[in-house]
């Protein structure tokens, strides 16, 4: 597309151009059907763009500086999150951390874990507050083989079904690979939630805005870790930056067996698990 | 406190999605289902369908005018929801509505101008004072009712019929778009959706025209015309057929693959849809008014009048509340099951006061009514039914038009 | 031609009305819309500042508390971070100065919730049966009769 990128009103320095490595190296190259269906679509959504004067609406190439201002620039991180389920003791201490840090509303939780409970007689699977205080001891009808705790979360996907379907554009992507809401554009439709396969979404009762995790943005902006991470006590949940080549997170990544939750629905989850069951959805 | 059955995502315990959200598929289902009634006769030609063409059309345009508000009651920040129309999102189904909601709308209104205009110019011309700007302003100021001008009004309602039909069923399957696009929920997920959604609104459409034909025909004390009323059972019976053998259709093969979700959406309807989904969506809204309009489709030659009629009423009221009853259990349906597959909510009842709740609900359906009374009033629907009749049997103007206003 | 007056007319009602909306839309688009993809870019550094961070990590308390810290991370507590026990870092110090009281969680149940042994946990964590490793009443503050929580080995 040929139109111009709007500046943006600010009047910030512009920080030098992103290191050229850095940015190659993050996304596998996918060539083939979707890049050109991707095209495809592009130019097709261009074309309605311009009809509309929505020139505003596309994605052009930035020269505009990042939004981060000096402190922080986007284009020099790609989020990631590994969880090892076998480390989870379910001490919930995560989800009382998320809660204290992002003033999660009561009855709602950004992260949470659940507990399962499987023996050839069947399985049982609870998640009593989502994990706030920790689990009971239960009994079960059938008599157990294996039981093991799972943290969940939001899955920062790449191919994200909540963003796609947000029609505000209040709901996004940002280039560090963090999956964000807008609250003050979010009209509270609640389609996100609708179309968020892993239930990482809820509508606030106080602000009727959508809210998920956000890995803690205002954390990592700042070098910190997402507040969950901070807290577990077992080091079952691990976040790091997929641009930094020695980063534990990304060794992981590359090179243990890691599993994702609902791969068949292809939403690219940037959430990554060891040692997960085939119970676990 | 919901009850869960199983387990379900914690998040998942929520109806976010409410009567409100049910009642705007249902509203647009008529507005849809209307329409195509309307192009029955003016774009298919089907003569018997002359006497409700121009109700249908008033119809659809009155359920129109209502259609968004359900949807910003259910808004979180219906203060924000012209954003829909200033950054849509385009790869978001539901920015998608506004746009095809103001085309369409767009189309109907134009369609309703020619269709009307002869009866504007005529008011225009009989009355005065403020109703005479009033109408005149309606009539752009033209005063022309020559057969030419005639003629080019119906090739234009033609021509509008031909564009809002695709515009219409693309309104409607567009909402059944909404969820069936949705592949995180397994109830709502499959491309059947937007034809069910398609098809059954034009079951509540035709149904709805068969009951407001006759009432309206009975307070004008107008005859309800046999052949009308059959052919609108016929297809009514038609769609009716194309509808349910989808609904289930699509319930056999998620049984017969066996698929991951068959197990908990089983559940879901033997246990939290059992009254609203085999109850009232199949038997009876579904089996008995087919064997009703059957009996009316083929027994029509033995049949009195009367009890044509009466059958035909009576299986739309059923039919009416099929339709309810099968946006209900899409709607609700789908919050119910958690997608954990692994769990299900205790059964959701609206609220009864509020802005979401039953009476809120009551009146947006009663609104479309007043509306089209209002419609009627400055518009009358049924002013013109024979072809080219051009005022033939409304009085002639009482005053010569005004020289200042009339710009032909 | 004569006969469509009205046509153009309405046509050019039509034009005005759709030129209206495109122009009018111009102005509501919110500033920062669409700098880097269909969404309101302003909302990232927003979403940046949203809040300060209300945890601080373990070492945050270090400063203030010598003795504790130090005897926390010699021992088998190590792993476990202050403001899981007490409570996040902004509740208790802002700005380098105490602004609040740190809440203190002296009952069995802090501990329950990790080490009472459940389904679910790995074997190899330190877990026990309650009722059996407490003889005394199971109440209040007993494992602290014989557990330091910041050093817990007995
Ligand atoms: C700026 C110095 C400072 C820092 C940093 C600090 N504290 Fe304190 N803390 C104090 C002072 C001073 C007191 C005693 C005043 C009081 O009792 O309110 C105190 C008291 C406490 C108490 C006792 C409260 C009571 O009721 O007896 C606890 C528990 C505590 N701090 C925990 C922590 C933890 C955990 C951290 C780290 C997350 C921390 N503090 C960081 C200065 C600090
Ligand atoms: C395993 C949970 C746990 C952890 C981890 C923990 N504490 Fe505590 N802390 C407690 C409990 C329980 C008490 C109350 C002890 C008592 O009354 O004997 C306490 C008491 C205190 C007190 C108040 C002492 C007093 O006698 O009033 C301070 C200060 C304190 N903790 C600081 C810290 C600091 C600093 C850290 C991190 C280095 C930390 N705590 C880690 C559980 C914990
Ligand atoms: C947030 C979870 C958590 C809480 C709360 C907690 N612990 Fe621990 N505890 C741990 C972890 C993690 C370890 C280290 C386990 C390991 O080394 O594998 C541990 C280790 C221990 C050990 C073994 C220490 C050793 O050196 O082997 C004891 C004893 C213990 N805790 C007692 C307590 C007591 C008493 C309390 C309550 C005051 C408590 N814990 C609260 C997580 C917790
Ligand atoms: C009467 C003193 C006493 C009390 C009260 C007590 N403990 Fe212990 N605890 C011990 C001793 C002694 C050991 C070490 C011997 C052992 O390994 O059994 C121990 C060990 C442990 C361990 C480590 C077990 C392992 O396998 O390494 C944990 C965890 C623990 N205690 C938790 C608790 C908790 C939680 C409470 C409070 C409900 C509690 N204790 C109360 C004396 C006590």
């Amino acid at each position: 597309m040929d139109h111009a990128p709007r500046p943006l009103a600010s009047t910030r320095s512009p920080s030098p151009p992103p290191e050229a490595p850095a940015a190659g190296a993050a996304t596998p190259a996918d060539p083939g059907r979707r890049d050109f269906l991707g095209a495809a679509f592009t130019i097709a959504g261009g074309a309605v763009v311009l009809l509309a004067g929505l020139d505003a609406a596309a994605s052009g190439e930035t020269h505009v500086p990042p939004p981060g201002g000096d402190a922080y620039n986007w284009e020099e991180h790609r989020w990631a999150y590994v969880i090892d389920t076998s480390k989870c003791i379910g001490c919930g201490s995560c989800v009382r951390g998320c809660k204290a840090e992002n003033d999660v509303p009561d009855g709602f939780v950004r992260t949470w874990v659940e507990r399962y409970i499987v023996g050839p007689g069947g399985s049982y699977v609870d998640s009593p507050k989502g994990g706030l205080d920790g689990f009971p001891p239960v009994p079960t009808a059938f008599t157990p083989t294996k039981s093991f705790f799972v943290p969940k979360m939001c899955n920062h996907c790449k191919e994200t079904p909540c963003v796609q379907v947000c029609p505000v554009g209040a709901s996004y992507r940002t280039k560090d690979g963090v999956v964000l809401v807008d609250g003050k554009s979010c009209i509270g439709c609640g389609y996100c939630v609708q179309a968020c396969p892993y239930g990482s979404r809820f509508l606030n009762p106080a602000t009727h805005t959508a809210e998920k995790c956000t890995w803690c943005y205002h954390r990592i902006t700042k070098g910190l870790k997402p507040a969950c991470v901070e807290v577990c006590p077992t080091g079952t949940r691990a976040f790091g930056d997929m641009m930094r080549e020695d980063d534990p997170v990304r060794q992981t990544i590359d090179h243990e067996r890691v599993s994702i939750l609902q791969a068949h629905l292809l939403t690219e989850p940037q959430c990554f698990y060891l040692h997960l069951d085939m119970e676990v959805r | 406190m919901p009850e869960i059955t199983g387990y379900a995502f914690p998040n998942d315990i929520h109806v976010h999605w409410s009567l409100m959200i049910v009642m705007y598929p249902y509203i647009t289902g008529f507005v849809a289902g209307a329409f195509i009634v309307s192009a029955l006769f003016h774009v298919f030609g089907r003569e018997e369908f002359r006497p409700v063409a121009r109700l249908a059309m008033a119809t659809s345009l009155c359920f129109m005018a209502v259609a968004t508000l359900p949807l910003n009651l259910h808004l979180g920040h219906p203060e924000r929801s012209w954003l829909v129309m200033v950054t849509p999102n385009l790869s978001s189904a539901m920015a998608g509505f506004g746009m095809l909601y103001s085309t369409y709308l767009l189309i109907l209104v134009l369609e309703v101008w020619f269709v009307w205009r002869q009866q504007i110019i005529e008011s225009a011309r009989r009355s005065r004072g403020w109703k005479r700007t009033f109408y005149a302003m309606l009539a752009l100021g033209t005063y022309d009712t020559s057969p030419e001008a005639i003629a080019i009004d119906h090739r234009a309602a033609t021509i509008l019929a031909a564009i809002g039909l695709p515009g219409a069923c693309m309104l409607h399957g567009y909402v059944g778009f909404i969820f069936g696009a949705i592949k995180a929920n397994p109830w709502w997920s499959s491309p059947l959706m937007p034809v069910i959604f398609l098809l059954s609104a034009a079951v509540s459409g035709i149904a709805l025209l068969t009951i407001l034909y006759q009432v309206v025909a009975k307070l004008n004390r107008r005859v309800i015309e046999g052949r009308t009323v059959a052919a609108l059972a016929r297809w009514l019976w038609f769609f009716l057929i194309l509808t349910v053998t989808l609904e289930l259709l699509e319930i056999i093969m998620l049984a017969y693959e066996k698929s991951e979700s068959w197990h908990i959406i089983s559940q879901l309807l033997t246990t939290r849809l059992e009254f609203s989904f085999i109850t009232i969506q199949m038997v009876v809204g579904s089996l008995i008014p087919f064997i009703l309009l059957g009996v009316v489709v083929l027994m029509d030659r033995y049949l009195h009048d009367r009890v044509r009629n009466t059958l035909c009423i009576a299986s739309s009221i059923l039919l009416l509340l099929q339709v309810f009853s099968m946006r209900w259990n899409i709607v609700i349906g789908g919050q119910l099951l958690s997608k954990s597959f692994r769990g299900l909510r205790s059964p959701y009842s609206p609220e009864i006061f509020g802005r979401e709740g039953i009476l809120v609900a009551i009146a947006l359906l009663i609104m479309p009514f007043v509306l089209l009374w209002l419609f009627n009033r400055v518009l009358p629907i049924f002013g013109d039914d024979k072809p080219h009749a051009a005022g033939g049997h409304e009085p002639p103007p009482v005053t010569a038009p005004v020289a200042g206003v009339h710009a032909g | 031609m004569e006969h469509a007056r009205h046509v153009f007319r309405i046509a050019l009602v039509l034009l005005v009305v759709i030129t209206a909306i495109f122009l009018g839309r111009g102005f509501l688009v919110p500033r920062s819309y669409g700098t880097f993809g269909p969404y309101r870019a302003d909302n990232v550094a927003e979403q940046m500042k949203i809040r300060p961070p209300a945890h601080a990590g373990a070492a945050s308390c270090a400063p203030c508390h010598k003795a504790k810290s130090e005897a926390h991370d010699a021992g088998g507590h190590k792993a476990v971070s202050c403001e899981v026990c007490h409570a996040p870092l902004l509740r208790h110090v802002t700005n380098g100065t105490v602004s609040g009281k740190m809440p203190v969680d002296r009952s069995f149940t802090l501990c329950a919730r990790c080490h009472r042994r459940i389904q679910g946990r790995p074997d190899k964590f330190p877990q026990v049966i309650l009722e059996q490793h407490v003889t005394s009443k199971l109440e209040g503050a007993v494992c602290l009769d014989c557990h330091d929580p910041h050093s817990p080995k007995p």
